[in-house]
């Protein structure tokens, strides 16, 4: 069985005249170790699916299992804690508090799993080391910049060692320096680290880094291709199916 | 738990401004209701203490319960009393003096303000308690005009042994001279002039006469010592109390009053401060959903979440708190100090520092913590309640129009009603707590009633700012979220409605005074004697003062008052004995029931009464009673004639009766005010030159004129009036800052929107325009709900006092409401400012991406 696993996974937004489906029959399975990108043009329910993913919503029908949970199973305390050990999450704009510093960000799924002060501290400060931010560890998310930003965030996602890390659009405020540099370590967190990664994105290039991409039109998924990463061009590849879909 | 507090200190901080005025406003509410607490405690403490000091070291003793005099003879009837051992009885009274009687010196304050002279028979006193004269000797049966005093009443009056110690008595200044001296007072209490007791009597004009019994028993067993007592009660009868009645015990009755209003006053601050504090709440959650929807979508629970919130609310109830029992002990403290000068020459009491008990600690920080934390629950709990979603979509500005007419909107209108219902049954405690009800209910429907009075606002805006649309444009912001509107606005509707309140009030209790006082006290002149309304401990002077006066030439009346102590259904009052046809020939009462005329003959011709308000709430009787009055030789039966007050007496429990009666039924000739009108065409130097010649033995009365008087009194109400003023002042702060708070969370969530305006083309000034507008119609709702709470307050709060027994006019504070639209609308452009230079400094492009 695989890591993640969807069911005929469908989600409808509103009731009778007014309801749009923003997602339906998506049987999508991803492994340990995979890094999975999402593409599609807007609204065609990506950010839904990612939702559904992490737990933050509930489909109107089908299901998602993660590492053998059901989430539809679980009451909302339950999902709360699968949240905390299980799943990490990248946002577009970091989403960081502004309050902590760099350490006591990242630290946070620990802290509020109920771990100790000083372990959670530590291991924050070696996946900020990890992420290549060991200098930066007691700046405040105002004296970082977006790059360095989105860097604890994704200490923050992979502090817990969860088995999935969910990123939406994690690249889409970033200069392209720094979204190379983001999605190279999603690769690393896929091939080094052992975790199943998806990521929603729009950037073809960002894309690349990923091992398969699954495509979706209106909801439904219309394509997966598997990328080769060694090869060169896989960014123009899939901006030419990209095309092809609109 | 350390990550919670570690986060809920940062974001505190973060906001410092924010964070110490909103604390501010429990610190005010926790100061008023500790403050004001453990003042009279201090009070009732020194009263104890001179009662403790009083009674002194012997086993019982025994006085009477009007206070007044009662015959020698009841000591001889103490003493048959099988236990007894041994009895003295004394004739004590205190005798206020005069400022500067021992200096001379108006420069230093006087540290003694009055005596107590005891007459007492020299061997009976001595075999109840040990005198230890360190020069000269003890009192001797056949002593005159001679005193034993204390050492350091010598020293404060510059005198020994064998000098003079002059004292102000009924009979004029009378000479005693020092044959003894004892050891210096330790007790609290006045110091000690110690005379014959048959020189008492002739001092005092009460020949036969004492008022004091003194009694040791013969055994210390405590049974035996109770069955003693209950045979001395029994054998002196209902109209003694065994242990000491104090004067000036009908003052106890108003402190407690002043107490509760305090108290109510500290209560609606705490309520406006835990409105603020959940106002405050409100923006902090809104400002933070992206950062709350992070934690949840990493793991943080819902109860995390309520955790996080109630916790910063629990560190700003805590440190408010501390402040609050801090400040209010050093408020105590100085009310205090500046009241311990007129405590002592009022009621003859030593003032000590505030008194603090732990239930008072407990109370006030149970109530300043609650009060924080429940403001946060509702906010905490909206907080529990954004969805991991919310950080992960931009913010879309709540598009939802509220539901308006519901179930909150009924209960507000419940409320209301509840409220105008306490206004008719005029009762002290149900106004109170319609004035919470009225508040509430307020709040409760005020969502509702945004939309049309938005609409209304907005229509007279658009005529100011023409054209633009902007107006329009705020009130679609307003109407669209009419609950924050609603919030928002009611801070101001609070400020103002206690502004208001405190306007009507004041106005018309200042009327009422003002009117008591001219028709009391217009009189040509006023003898005046230490101690006004209080008149117990003052020294009176015998009948011929008066014969005096009357004979200076150019006087037409003289009128004077006698006073006597009583208990009327076991409430301490005090009587006035007046001539009505002198009486209102030269001042006056102001009836609230009853004919004056017809009241004024009755108390002449039989044992009528009139009393004030006061007395007829506190003892509940009513116009046309018969009423049981406690006299030194048991009782006797008035009939309430009318219910009227004059301005000096209008705060203590006061009966007024002919001087005829007082003299038959209270032994008292004594007269302790005067008031004096001339003939028209009097020559007022000569009649000043007069009056100071027959007033010389009588330094106890200070030779005022009438306007004079009125205008002193007048000075003291300004002073008065000046002090509520600042405390409301005190109060709008913190409000003022709560609807910036608001403004800013508008200007927050609808950051893209306004980036949207500058991107299509709004300038700076338009978008400045739209914020200002946006608090101005806020304002203006707030505005007019605020009138309309306090013009209900005020209402209560004179329907409150009459409640209470102190019947006041309701006057409508006119200018007062004018004021507080001005005050309003100033108001809500000054909370306008930050949010709105914030709104228009917004950078474009940053503004569109905000999330």
């Amino acid at each position: 069985m695989s890591l993640i696993q969807t069911e005929n996974l469908a989600k409808v937004y509103g009731t009778g005249d007014t309801a749009v489906t923003a997602l339906s029959q998506v049987n999508l399975k991803v492994d340990a170790g995979e890094f999975v990108a999402v593409m599609g043009p807007s609204g065609c329910g990506k950010s839904t699916l990612m939702h559904l993913l992490g737990g933050l919503d509930r489909p109107t029908q089908g299901r998602v299992m993660i590492d053998g949970h059901d989430l539809g199973d679980l009451p909302d305390q339950a999902l709360t804690a699968l949240r905390r050990r299980k799943i990490g999450f990248i946002f577009q704009f970091f989403n960081l508090i502004p309050v902590l510093n760099a350490t006591e960000n990242a630290a946070l799924p620990l802290l509020l799993d109920g771990r100790p002060k000083a372990e959670a501290h530590r291991q924050a400060q070696a996946w900020l080391a990890k992420v290549g931010l060991g200098d930066r560890q007691h700046h405040r998310p105002d004296q970082l910049s977006g790059g360095q930003q989105q860097r604890v965030a994704i200490a923050r996602a992979l502090v817990a060692e969860p088995a999935l890390v969910l990123c939406d659009e994690p690249t889409g405020n970033l200069d392209s320096r720094s979204s190379d540099e983001i999605a190279g370590v999603l690769r690393q967190a896929a091939n080094e680290w052992g975790r199943a990664v998806v990521m929603v994105t729009h950037d073809p290039r960002i894309a690349a880094y990923a091992d398969r991409i699954v495509f979706l039109k209106d909801g439904l998924v219309t394509d997966e291709t598997v990328l080769d990463p060694q090869k060169s061009g896989n960014s123009a590849l899939i901006e030419t199916r990209m095309k092809a879909m609109a | 738990m350390s990550t919670y507090l570690t986060l809920a200190l940062r974001y505190l901080n973060g906001r410092k401004l924010r964070t110490s005025l909103t604390t501010l406003a429990i610190v005010f509410g926790v100061l008023l209701i500790f403050g004001m607490n453990t003042v009279m405690p201090a009070f009732i403490g020194a009263f104890q203490a001179n009662a403790l000091a009083m009674a002194g070291q012997v086993d019982a003793t025994i006085t009477s319960k009007s206070g007044e005099a009662f015959p020698e003879s009841v000591a001889e009837t103490v003493a048959a009393v099988a236990g007894v051992r041994v009895v003295s009885g004394t004739l004590e009274r205190g005798i206020g003096l005069p400022a500067d009687f021992f200096d001379q010196d108006p420069a230093t304050a006087d540290r003694l303000t009055a005596v107590t002279l005891v007459g007492a028979v020299p061997d009976t006193i001595r075999s109840i308690a040990s005198f230890n004269v360190l020069q000269g000797r003890f009192l001797e049966a056949g002593d005159g005009a001679v005193a034993v005093i204390t050492e350091s009443l010598a020293d404060e009056a510059g005198l020994q042994l064998g000098d003079t110690l002059s004292l102000p008595t009924p009979i004029g200044l009378t000479d005693l001279t020092i044959v003894g001296l004892l050891p210096q007072r330790l007790l609290p209490g006045n110091e000690e002039v110690l005379v014959t007791l048959s020189e008492a009597q002739r001092l005092f004009n009460v020949p036969g006469q004492i008022n004091v019994v003194d009694a040791n028993f013969d055994t210390a067993n405590e049974a035996a010592r109770a069955q003693i007592e209950a045979d001395i009660a029994a054998a002196v009868g209902g109209s003694f109390t065994i242990g000491v009645l104090q004067p000036g015990a009908e003052i106890l009755t108003n402190i407690g009053t002043a107490q509760r209003i305090f108290t109510l006053l500290g209560a609606l601050g705490l309520l406006m401060g835990g409105f603020i504090i959940f106002n405050t709440f409100r923006t902090i959650v809104a400002e933070r959903r992206h950062d709350i929807g992070m934690l949840r979508a990493i793991g943080a629970s819902r109860g995390t979440i309520t955790g996080l919130i109630l916790i910063e609310g629990l560190i700003q109830g805590v440190v408010g708190t501390a402040a609050g029992l801090v400040l209010g002990y050093g408020m105590g403290w100085l009310a205090l100090a500046a009241v311990s000068q007129i405590g002592r020459q009022l009621l003859n009491i030593q003032v000590g520092a505030p008194v603090v008990t732990p239930g008072l600690v407990v109370l006030s920080v149970t109530v300043g913590v609650g009060v924080t934390l429940l403001a946060g629950l509702l906010p905490a709990r909206a907080a529990s309640r954004v969805t991991p979603l919310e950080a992960l979509r931009p913010s879309i500005g709540a598009l939802a129009w509220r539901r308006i007419a519901g179930l909150s909107f009924w209960a507000g209108v419940v409320l209301l009603a509840g409220a105008a219902a306490a206004l008719v049954t005029g009762n002290a405690g149900l106004l109170a707590l319609g004035s919470f009800l009225f508040i509430g209910g307020l709040i409760l429907i005020a969502p509702a009633l945004v939309n049309p009075i938005a609409g209304l606002f907005s229509r007279v805006l658009a005529l100011a700012f023409a054209r633009d649309g902007t107006a329009q444009l705020a009130e679609g912001n307003l109407s669209r979220q009419p609950t924050r509107a609603a919030v928002t606005s009611a801070t101001t509707m609070i400020a103002l409605a206690i502004l208001v309140m405190a306007a009507g009030l004041i106005t018309s209790l200042a009327i009422t005074f003002t009117e008591m006082l001219e028709n009391s006290l217009s009189s040509d002149y006023l003898l005046v004697p230490p101690t006004v309304a209080v008149w117990g401990v003052n020294t009176g002077a015998s009948p011929t003062l008066a014969e005096d006066l009357r004979a200076v030439d150019g006087v037409d009346v003289v009128s004077s008052l006698r006073f006597a102590g009583t208990q009327i259904n076991d409430v301490a009052v005090g009587l006035l004995g007046i001539e009505p046809q002198a009486y209102t020939q030269t001042s006056g009462l102001a009836f609230v029931e009853g004919d004056p005329e017809t009241a004024f003959r009755e108390i002449e011709s039989g044992r009528g009464l009139i009393i004030n308000g006061v007395l007829q709430a506190s003892a509940g009787v009513k116009m046309g009673d018969d009423v049981t009055l406690l006299t030194p030789t048991g009782t006797v039966t008035y009939k309430v004639v009318g219910i009227a007050s004059d301005y000096l007496n209008a705060k203590t429990t006061t009966g007024y009766l002919s001087q005829a009666n007082i003299a038959a039924d209270f032994g008292r000739a004594e007269d302790v005010f005067y008031q004096i009108n001339l003939k028209p065409g009097a020559d007022r130097a000569a009649v000043e030159a007069a009056f100071k010649q027959a007033l010389q033995p009588y330094p106890q009365f200070k030779l005022v004129s009438g306007q004079e008087y009125v205008d002193q009194n007048r000075g003291i109400f300004d002073a008065a009036f000046a002090g509520i003023y600042a405390m409301v002042i005190f109060l709008a702060i913190p409000s003022l800052i709560a609807m910036i708070n608001t403004l800013a969370i508008g200007v927050i969530e609808r950051t893209r929107e306004i980036g949207m305006l500058r991107a299509v083309g709004a300038a700076r000034s338009q978008v400045q325009t739209v914020i200002l507008a946006e608090a101005l119609i806020l304002a203006a709702i707030g505005t007019a709900f605020g009138l309309l709470t306090g013009l209900y307050l005020g209402y209560m709060a004179t329907s409150a006092f009459a409640a209470l027994g102190f019947p006041v006019t309701y006057a409508f504070p006119g200018q007062a409401m004018v004021v507080a639209v001005a005050v309003g609308l100033l108001f809500g452009a000054f909370a306008a400012i930050i949010p709105a230079r914030q709104a228009a400094r917004l950078d474009i492009i940053q503004a569109l991406r905000y999330e």
